[in-house]
């Protein structure tokens, strides 16, 4: 770990954000997307201040209306004086590197509002998922004072994946005429469903779509202790039955907290992140004792031309890498 | 790893739904590899501002076509420097007289396009203001 | 058509010398993009029908004009759109007009109008009266047509998203003056596709604006018959970016979508669809502008006739207004600009136009002066009296590259209406933004050609006048109309009976809620003097409110 403090990382920036500044929450997330190398200053400082908000991923297939939930979620919470920060994620362009973020078009209704905290973030070299930025800039909220975190994904593919991992809630948001849709989603996205909400319920179709997912959840039903998860509709452009929504996840909350499964959602978390710097921290150290990657792209090279098996080379890394750690302790 | 990423907020305040230039300027950004944050129409100077300052946007860009250039770009101007974000910079585009033109330059406004004014001209502005910017002030 | 050995040896002779020939480097596309190819010959037109796909003036498929005797008849409208500040300005002028012997006025409103607001929103500040007249209540409308007679008169107003509750004001207006509801003629834009697609100034979401205006094509059915409902404009999607093809596809796509829903609120297609009209740009490349005009004219009576099954030949009529394109004129050497137009107004001339708007040189920086406003109307009259096109009907007709280039317009078009329909329609298209994302890709090519100096706008990215120091002039704003206009608004919401007011507008949401016809509680509001944002308000509480996909 670096032990020198950064100069951006000043203790007046520091001072700033205790002291509820925007400007200096937004710097810290910017640090986090731009800077890798100061991720474990950053991180480590921000966990004292961290007072366990809750993260709720919003996420389903692209046009269902996933802002405008967020957007009518928002307004319930605040209500019921909750305080919060959205952070909505748009593709990188691979080509460009450059992106596109729009969704703060259809939070507008939050400006002004010093309970809300909205931050778009692009998805980098999150493969067109999630940015990488996404679970750090949940700790910056968290820290900041925010009690829930609402995390919208861009709609497709890898992010719904991505997005379960670094949170604590998922609400999968459906709409009438999206059967074919949740067949497709079947093996993967319906597990991960906490709450299932079938928005612009004031279109019709709304049956059929309810069906075909108690169809599903039935084929579940014979699992021992199996209790569907909450199925809902709405229509968040008016705002209609978007209470309820509101007051089946602060009954989710409620439960998963009961039953300990938050903080169980936390030590995944956990235990993910301290893999991922160990791995990180071992591929680096790889990296420096040989000249690894040119290596590996000339071999890869050469054994694309012969059509040989990678595996002979493979092994042959595995024992340079046990003769480097017998180095390694003798010295 | 990522690395800086120059990002702008484009808007387009009041009520002048014209927003064909807005768009190709978005594009064009993007395209050289930039961030934008497009805020949509009839934006008011305050929601602005604030989106900047949770964006932590470099830039603020406006395009202003209904003749309410001086009040929009003003309030904007002012804000920022009163949100502690004076140090962006606030451009855009529209028709803009001499006149106005200069005068909002001596308020600390940046360079304010006209019609014709050429899209990779905006985009390589933009790219050099932050590159001095960032040579001002290294390590951010 | 047998072809002779000597023709086709002649055309490999002439494809053999075009190719040795020496070719300058230049972009040979249309201003869209589109291919053009050196020589268009009867090869290109093998299966061409010109009874089909021509027919005669005036008969269907009316692609060589709507009238049997076209100009030699009757020469296209001269109308020309203005706006001008307070209610009171704007009734001098009418006045003005009416004595010099103009037949019909054109309402042009401000901006918080043309959103719905009343002028004391907060985002109305220094937009009041800018644009157009300031309406707020039936009293501003009673001054704009104060002694004007308006069952004598044909009275346009260009508004969309409040045109119900503007227009219930105009009605109320005319029963003041005791003039019955059947004698009041004009036209209204009312055109709220186009809104979401390319101008942007709506209310609610989609299909309220709809049923909004279903609502008014059935109640002036019955009760307005001569007062057009809808011009459906294709110009501002042109002016947002489109290519040419693109604004003949989606402009007949919204007027489809008219048909659709008025049809589905249990209206016969040939009681209303006489009454639309249609609102084309006229851009630069002169060829592609014709043949969008001819082909807008023969889709419109193929799927009248073919698809909804109109009956009524006039419900099959695509007629149509045309302006010069705003967008093609430059801040740069202004007078080119008078170049511009005149080739434009003569592409809407031969493309068979009913009226024409031709813009002033100095648009595309302030205002326009007068006396580029009458440079701009002799254009017209130049075309019309000394030119010669006015003896002919349809002059391009046969020519092998024009009925070519309709042709392919027509295909393009066809192929767009077949994209939107697997999308579910012109709204549900309108929600993903399909139709504003096609339009942003052509207008950043379009800019990209530009600046690659491929395209070239005379004055901007070539033949650049370097002395040239483009001076933008002031506008000059009467301070004085908005403090006057909040004054008038302020002392009309106190002298009004405010327990009416909530009554109607209490009536009104419950109207909304259900499936009533929205015209007459709008009437009941506009009487009691119920603001224009007021009603905006009230309908928001029950329709919601819209805000477009983001997108690029």
């Amino acid at each position: 770990m670096n032990t020198q403090p950064s100069r951006v990382l000043s203790p007046e920036l520091w001072e700033q954000f205790r002291q509820g500044s925007r400007i200096a929450c937004a710097r810290l997330v910017s640090l986090l997307e731009n800077r890798p190398d100061l991720h474990p200053e950053i991180r480590h400082r921000l966990f004292p201040l961290q007072r366990g908000a809750v993260r709720i991923g919003i996420t389903g297939p692209p046009g269902v209306g996933k802002s405008t939930v967020t957007s009518a979620l928002t307004r319930q919470a605040r209500v019921a004086g909750h305080t919060l920060a959205v952070i909505a994620v748009d593709p990188t362009s691979p080509f460009s590197g450059g992106a596109f973020l729009g969704d703060r078009i259809r939070m507008q209704d939050h400006i002004g509002d010093p309970g809300v905290f909205i931050r778009s973030l692009a998805s980098r070299d999150g493969h067109g998922g999630l940015s990488p930025a996404t679970p750090y800039a949940a700790e910056v909220f968290d820290a900041f004072g925010m009690d829930w975190i609402l995390i919208e994904t861009v709609g497709v593919g890898q992010a719904e994946l991505d997005v379960l991992n670094c949170v604590d809630i998922v609400i999968l948001v459906l709409q009438p005429g999206t059967g074919d849709i949740i067949q497709a989603l079947k093996a993967g996205i319906m597990e991960a469903g906490d709450i299932f909400l079938i928005n612009k319920a004031d279109q019709p179709g709304v049956d059929m779509v309810l069906d075909s997912l108690r169809f599903i959840f039935q084929m579940d039903a014979h699992r021992p202790g199996y209790v569907p998860p909450p199925l809902l509709t709405a229509a968040a452009h008016t705002g209609t039955g978007m209470s309820e929504v509101f007051e089946t996840v602060e009954q989710v909350i409620a439960k998963f907290r009961r039953e300990g499964r938050l903080r169980e959602k936390r030590r995944q978390r956990l235990e993910q992140d301290i893999r991922e710097y160990i791995q990180q921290e071992l591929w680096h150290r790889y990296l420096q004792l040989t000249d690894a990657q040119p290596e590996i792209t000339r071999v890869a090279r050469e054994l694309t031309d012969s059509g040989r098996s990678p595996f002979p080379y493979i092994e042959q890394l595995k024992s340079r890498i046990r003769m480097e750690r017998n180095h390694d302790q003798e010295s | 790893m990522s690395g800086k990423k120059i990002k702008v907020v484009l808007a387009k305040p009041g009520l002048d739904g014209h927003d064909r230039g807005v768009k190709v300027i978005a594009r064009s950004l993007v395209e050289h590899g930039m961030e934008v944050v497009y805020l949509g129409l009839q934006q008011t100077p305050e929601a602005i501002v604030n989106a900047a300052i949770e964006e932590d946007a470099d830039v603020i860009g406006l395009s202003v076509l209904s003749g309410s250039h001086m009040t929009q770009f003003k309030r904007v101007r002012e804000l920022m420097l009163e949100h502690g974000i004076g140090d962006r910079l606030l451009t855009g585009g529209g028709i803009i007289p001499d006149k106005d033109r200069d005068r909002l330059v001596e308020l600390g406004i940046g360079r304010l396009f006209g019609p014709g004014a050429d899209i990779d001209e905006i985009a390589n502005y933009i790219k050099e203001w932050a590159e001095s910017r960032s040579a001002g002030t290294a390590e951010t | 058509m047998t072809k002779n050995r000597d023709d086709t040896d002649n055309k490999a002779l002439w494809l053999k010398n075009y190719w040795e020939g020496r070719l300058r480097d230049a972009d040979f596309t249309t201003l869209s993009g589109q291919e053009v190819e050196p020589l268009y010959t009867p090869d290109h037109l093998a299966d061409f029908d010109p009874d089909r796909d021509l027919g005669y003036p005036g008969q269907y498929p009316y692609t060589r004009g709507v009238h049997a005797s076209m100009y030699r008849g009757r020469l296209w409208t001269k109308r020309q759109f203005a706006g001008m500040g307070t209610a009171e300005q704007t009734n001098q002028r009418f006045h003005f007009l009416l004595e010099k012997g103009q037949t019909g006025l054109s309402v042009a409103f401000d901006n918080p109008t043309l959103y719905g607001r009343d002028s004391d929103h907060p985002l109305s500040l220094g937009e009041v009266g800018k644009t157009g007249v300031a309406v707020d209540t039936l009293a501003d409308m009673e001054i704009v047509f104060d002694r004007i007679p308006l069952g004598d008169v044909s009275t346009s107003m260009t508004i969309n998203a409040p045109a119900a509750w503007i227009f219930a004001m105009f009605l109320a207006t005319a029963e003041k003056q005791g003039i019955p509801f059947d004698r009041i003629r004009g036209t209204l834009q009312n055109d709220i596709l186009k809104e979401f697609i390319a101008q942007k100034e709506w209310i609610f979401p989609p299909e309220p604006h709809l049923r909004l205006i279903t609502d008014l094509m059935a109640f002036c059915s019955e009760q307005v018959p001569q007062y057009n409902t809808i011009s459906i404009s294709g110009y501002h999607i042109r002016e947002a970016g489109s290519t040419a093809a693109q604004e003949l596809a989606f402009t007949l796509a919204d007027g489809f979508t008219y048909v659709e829903k008025a049809v589905a609120a249990g209206l016969d297609v040939d009681s209303f669809a006489p009454r639309l009209s249609f609102f084309f740009n006229s851009h630069l490349d002169f060829f592609e502008e014709i043949a969008k005009l001819r082909a807008a004219r023969r889709i419109w009576a193929r799927h009248l006739r073919e698809k909804y099954g109109a009956r009524n030949p006039r419900s099959w009529l695509c007629r149509f207004h045309v302006q010069t394109a705003g967008c093609s004129l430059t801040a740069q050497q202004p007078e080119n600009n008078i170049v511009r137009t005149a080739l434009e107004a003569l592409a809407a001339v031969l493309g068979g136009c009913q009226s024409l708007h031709t813009n002033s040189m100095d648009e595309a920086l302030a205002l326009p002066s007068e006396k580029a406003v009458e440079i701009a109307l002799r254009t017209q009259q130049v075309i019309a009296f000394e030119s010669g096109v006015t003896n002919i009907a349809d002059p391009l007709g046969g020519s092998y590259f024009i009925e070519t280039l309709t042709n392919r317009m027509e295909e393009q078009a066809e192929e767009y209406f077949s994209k939107l329909e697997r999308l579910g329609g012109m709204v549900a298209a309108i929600e993903q933004g399909f139709p504003q994302k096609e339009i942003t890709r052509s207008a950043y090519e379009y800019q990209k050609a530009i600046s690659r100096g491929t395209k070239y706008h005379i004055g901007v990215n070539h033949f650049i006048n370097e002395q040239e120091k483009l001076e933008i002039p002031v506008l000059e704003i009467d301070e004085n109309v908005e403090p006057d206009q909040l004054r008038r608004l302020t002392e009309v919401r106190r002298d009004r009976d405010t327990n009416a007011v909530q009554l109607r507008l209490e009536a009104l949401k419950k109207s909304a809620a259900g499936r009533d016809n929205l015209i007459p509680p709008l009437l009941e509001c506009v009487r009691v003097y119920a603001s224009v944002g007021e009603i905006t308000d009230s309908l928001i509480k029950v329709f919601g409110t819209y805000r477009e996909p983001p997108f690029y």
